[in-house]
């Protein structure tokens, strides 16, 4: 069997006709019309329809034709004819033709579907019932049926043209691309780390890198100059919806730089990416500070496709008579509000009062929400009459506000609690307005971060310690300063997603040393987690910088997929499990002892137990019921007894078809109608018993944790 | 009343309908049984503040027919085993006619045995389970414990029958409860099965022996049959069972109903922790065999199927023999409920009533053979499927010549 001259699905066209083609595919669907059999023949590059008619199939070809099932792997060979008038398929880009089949090899037989391959309906105006309907689990265990769809595909070429765009574009400008080590030492973004066992070491372990950082770093110091590389990196956190344990960076970094460059390249090659998903991007992109952010929109990526934008109303209450206003602003507290323009229909007194002063912005975490609504001219609300009329004048200036118009604002004694909870509300707000525009792309860049963070004792890095600050004549030992210090950090962030960030490093040894000291980091602390690299420093390190690119989430952005697990091949799930493989799995006990992860001769006489109380445990996770240390032994000592009983039960088993009831019951059907709903969901009878309800549905602890 | 006997007294007036079949007797429940806005905790954390929003089907037809719903006993955490259970208690005392009891291994016929009474497990897919908080359904069913068998027979007539919200009942026309033709239903033939009394303590034994001789003089002829794979009765049980077990208590996971531990990071800890605290060390030791045949041996709970089976073929063999099968109900083990917290204690002390359950076949427990000694284990008649008419008229007519003889 040969494969040459094989033409491509998708490509043939009216040009064609006449001619005897080659074609190899899948049969994305079939249609049977008795003597005649029509399939839609699958490749890469898209779907064509063969017809097995009698009139140009021998009936040996007829008959092995009918065997055919969705998603058979097939050879054929057949004249491309144009199709009839009427029979023309507009789904089709190849509609307009088919093959008449000549000579068929079915090179694979499929089982039974899973789930539906097919997107494409083979009439005109049919419904194809789509994979998308199916549950993520099941199409990441049959992961290669998944990725046959035609959507799948287009996703995974796209992000391979992204991918080669990057890899064009940083050589262009003389950036190289060089790999870094995969079995390494903990670096300091500050996740947990996968470790790897040594088995030459036994008792050490590798860690595989959450980023190439202190490499990359290294790479300048040689002298590279313009360094990338598209990187896998590890972080071993729990998994928030959009996050995977396993994910690509697109890493560079440059020497004799400053934030300029950097911004001007990664806009450059931003546009080029988002091309490719059509989406055209107009530069130079907007900056914002880290504060400005925060104070008018309450988050450090914030989404700018929309206004809702804080307004500041601290000073209008400065002698107000309004009792929690009033204790707030002694507490040194602060007042900020949005208008929401001409929304008062959708936001009631009802909604607002008890959708979300009682329900939403508590579970921001604000103590509460004042609102007010603009009706003729004035303010109406359950709190007005406790302002006065200069107060609520000045509302109604400073803030615009218009009939219709919706005021919120929270009143709180930090500022923290102000911006963030506003910012939620804002998002939130948003959503449900429909407020955010479709198909618009927003860029922001974030810059000045604070390079501190406080901490309960001192001040922890807000990025990694290898940053550099705006300025580098602080004492470290003060930490109020500290914690005024900017960074030269800088965060992209687009549609309030944020996809990469990076820095200006520092490359002076004594201003490295200066934030270690300000980190609270004793000589030995850094000698044993950074001494190789501040070694480096010492040889005349230039200035350089860089950043890294989620390129998951660029991908899934350009492509407006609905997670980064579509533009991902084989992507774990949210549990960081991998349902075609999997993995994680168990491992043999000896493959442990090799790795000297247990030490065989101290354990000689226990090991038995400790392989029990892995059984316990293991069997405590598939059935989530957590055990008391004091019940450990017990409940060992009844694992066991269930071993011996299965030893016993095995001897005697014999053949008999397994007996699983003694009742002669038959399935049973409803009769006819409808489902109904129980009378006592109707009624929130099933809600009594419930530990926690929220609304119309039960309350269950986070899925993830945040 | 015995407060320390019940976990809960109907506060409505006894109000029955007029003219039913159980006119006037009182009966008992287990908190596993719903009576809608009761207290319904079956004796487990897991059901902590749990209040049935609806009657069960057993308890509906009850209480048509007359009967008066006294209260609720206490039982054993989800009806495994009999600790702290008081149903025999509230029937010796007489605080009420007939008590509803759930028997998943022979816990009907072991309490009424303790404190002397008759208790019935009828044929498996004959009464309606619906409103039973269950743990392993293929075994399990109502029973009835009382001090008199004709009454036992009545509910059971009112109790049986076809039920839409039960879809595990079996298709085959229940039996008739009518005792009154006393020449169909007697029995001539019991038979005893050797492997089983070989291994029996010398106690009960000789116990066992001096019943089979009256029996012989009321003219009951005893058959001696030979069953090799008793002992594996037990072995299959303990497999079904607490796989059975394993997987009906995955509902307790504390969000629509029962124990819910609120200091959980994230969902995963919440079953992990709520679960943890929903089940006593006991009950916790059996789902955990479970766990380990459903997720780490499943061939085992498959290979007790064809044990199960083998078995009910045997059985099957030897009521081609004789009419009924006798045993003593208890065996001399008692599961101190102090300090018993071993899955296998309670499957010592039940070993000679679970063949019923794993059968699904009826059994009768009949007291005060041994009224004169200090010991009675009590005697047990296991007859086929949908025989448990007979067994309930032979246990009338024992329970007179008792009487009689007395």
């Amino acid at each position: 069997m040969t494969f040459q001259g094989r033409s491509e699905c998708g490509r043939l066209g009216l040009s064609d006709c006449g001619s005897d083609v080659f074609l190899a595919g899948w049969v994305d669907a079939l249609r049977d019309h008795g003597d005649l059999l029509f399939i839609h023949l699958r490749d890469r590059s898209g779907i064509i329809q063969v017809v097995f008619s009698p009139d140009h199939a021998s009936p040996t070809l007829c008959q092995t034709a009918a065997d055919l099932r969705n998603e058979f792997c097939l050879l054929l060979r057949g004249r491309v004819q144009k199709r009839a008038e009427g029979t023309e398929n507009p789904n089709l880009e190849t509609g307009l033709v088919e093959v008449m089949a000549t000579a068929l090899t079915i090179l694979g037989k499929s089982d039974p579907l899973p789930f539906t391959v097919s997107e494409k309906a083979m009439v005109t105006g049919a419904t194809v019932s789509s994979a998308d309907t199916v549950t993520e689990e099941l199409r990441l265990q049959y992961r290669y049926l998944d990725l046959r769809r035609p959507s799948m595909q287009d996703y995974l070429i796209k992000r391979h043209r992204i991918v080669k765009t990057v890899r064009d574009f940083l050589d262009e400008r003389g950036f190289i691309e060089i790999e870094t080590p995969m079995l390494t030492k903990s670096t300091p973004e500050g996740a947990r780390d996968y470790l790897v066992p040594s088995r030459v070491h036994p008792g050490h372990f590798y860690a595989l890198p959450q980023s190439p950082q202190l490499f990359k770093q290294l790479l300048m110091v040689s002298g590279y100059e313009k360094y990338f590389q598209v990187v896998r990196c590890f972080r071993d956190e729990d998994l928030r919806p959009n996050r995977q344990p396993e994910f690509t960076q697109l890493d560079l970094e440059a020497s004799f730089i400053d934030e300029e460059f950097i911004y001007e390249l990664m806009e450059a090659l931003i546009c080029r990416m988002f091309v490719i998903g059509g989406i055209d991007l107009f530069r130079p992109f907007p900056r914002m500070t880290y504060a400005e952010a925060m104070d008018t929109m309450g988050s450090d990526r914030p989404d700018t496709r929309f206004g809702l934008r804080f307004i500041e109303a601290t000073d209008i209450f400065q002698n107000t008579s309004y009792g929690i206003f009033k204790q707030i602003l002694d507490r040194g507290g602060c007042i900020k509000g949005i208008n929401i323009k001409g929304r008062s229909e959708q936001l009631s007194k009802n909604v607002l009062q008890n959708e979300y002063a009682k329900e939403i912005v508590p579970s921001f975490g604000a103590k509460g929400m004042t609102w007010m609504r603009v009706i003729d001219g004035t303010l109406e609300s359950n709190i007005v009459q406790f302002f006065s009329p200069e107060e609520q004048k000045a509302i109604l200036n400073r803030f615009g506000a218009q009939n219709g118009d919706v005021i919120i604002m929270i009143a709180d004694a930090s500022y923290e609690v102000v911006t963030t909870v506003l910012g939620q509300l804002r998002l939130h707000l948003a959503e449900r307005l429909d407020l955010v525009p479709r198909s618009t792309f927003s860029p922001l860049w974030i810059t000045d971060f604070p390079l501190f963070t406080a901490t309960e004792e001192g001040v922890t890095s807000s990025h990694h310690p290898f940053t550099a600050p705006d300025r580098t004549d602080f004492d470290p030992t003060d930490r109020e300063a500290l914690l005024y210090l900017r960074s030269r950090a800088y965060d992209i962030v687009v549609n309030g997603e944020e996809l990469g960030g990076g820095s200006i490093r520092i490359n002076d040894r004594n201003v490295q040393n200066k934030i270690f000291r300000a980190l609270g980091l004793t000589d030995n602390d850094v000698e044993e987690k950074f001494g190789f690299f501040l070694r480096a420093l010492d040889f005349g390190a230039p200035p350089h910088g860089g950043i890294a690119l989620g390129m998951d989430r660029v991908c899934s952005m350009i492509l407006q997929a609905s997670s980064i697990r579509e533009v991902i091949a084989f992507p774990k799930n949210r549990s960081a499990y991998c349902p075609l493989t999997g993995a994680p799995s168990f491992v043999a006990m000896d493959q442990l002892q090799e790795l000297g992860l247990f030490d065989v001769k101290e354990n000689d006489i226990i090991q038995g137990m400790d392989q029990n109380l892995d059984t316990v445990d293991a069997l405590s996770w598939v059935s989530r019921i957590g055990i008391e240390e004091s019940e450990r032994s017990l409940i060992a000592d009844a694992v066991d007894e269930a071993v011996r009983l299965a030893e016993i039960i095995g001897a005697k088993a014999g053949a008999d078809d397994p007996l699983f009831t003694n009742i002669n019951a038959v399935n049973r059907m409803r009769t006819k109608g409808d489902p109904l709903p129980s009378n006592h969901a109707k009624k929130g009878a099933i809600f009594k018993n419930a530990p926690a309800v929220k609304g119309n549905f039960f309350k269950v602890a986070a899925v993830l944790e945040f | 009343m015995q407060t320390d006997l019940f976990t809960f007294f109907n506060p409505s007036e006894p109000c029955a309908e007029q003219g039913g079949p159980l006119q006037g007797k009182s009966f008992t429940i287990q908190p596993n049984m719903s009576v809608c806005d009761w207290p319904t905790e079956a004796g487990s954390p897991a059901l902590k503040k749990f209040v049935a929003i609806e009657d069960a089907t057993v308890i509906e037809r009850l209480k048509k027919a007359g009967a008066y719903l006294v209260g609720s006993t206490c039982m054993s955490e989800l009806g495994f085993g009999l600790a702290g259970d008081t149903t025999g208690k509230v029937i010796a005392g007489g605080l009420s006619d007939m008590a509803l009891m759930m028997d998943m291994m022979g816990e009907v016929r072991i309490a009424a045995a303790r404190e002397r009474v008759f208790g019935f497990k009828p044929t498996n897919g004959i009464i309606s389970r619906f409103g039973l908080i269950g743990l392993v359904p293929s075994m399990e069913c109502f029973g009835v414990l009382a001090k008199d068998p004709t009454l036992i027979a009545a509910a059971m007539g009112v109790m049986t029958g076809q039920d839409e919200r039960d879809f595990s009942m079996d298709e085959t026309e229940p039996p008739s409860f009518d005792l009154t033709d006393s020449e169909k239903l007697s029995i001539r033939t019991m038979g005893i099965i050797r492997e089983c009394v070989d291994v029996l303590e010398d106690t009960v034994m000789s116990k066992f022996k001096t019943d089979l001789e009256k029996l012989k003089t009321w003219g009951f002829s005893i058959k001696e049959l030979s069953l090799p794979d008793f002992d594996l009765f037990r072995t299959i049980h303990q497999c079904i069972g607490s796989v059975e077990a394993s997987s009906s208590c995955g509902k307790y996971d504390g969000v629509r109903y029962g124990h819910r531990c609120h200091q959980a990071k994230n969902w995963n800890d919440m079953y992990l922790k709520s679960r943890a605290e929903s089940f006593g060390t006991l009950i916790k030791s059996y789902l955990f065999q479970g766990a380990y045949f459903q997720f780490q041996n499943y061939d085992a709970f498959e290979n007790a199927g064809r044990i199960r089976a083998r078995l009910a073929g045997d059985i099957h063999q030897l009521f081609a023999e004789c009419d009924v099968l006798t045993f003593p109900t208890g065996n001399g083990h008692t599961a101190d409920p102090k300090t018993s917290n071993q899955v296998s204690d309670i499957y010592d002390e039940l070993a000679l009533t679970l063949p019923a359950n794993v059968l699904g076949i009826p059994a009768v427990q009949i007291p005060a053979f041994s009224a004169d000694g200090e010991i009675d284990p009590g005697l047990q008649l296991m007859g086929p499927r949908f025989s448990d008419a007979r067994l309930l008229a032979t246990a009338c007519r024992l329970s007179r010549s008792v009487e009689g003889g007395r």
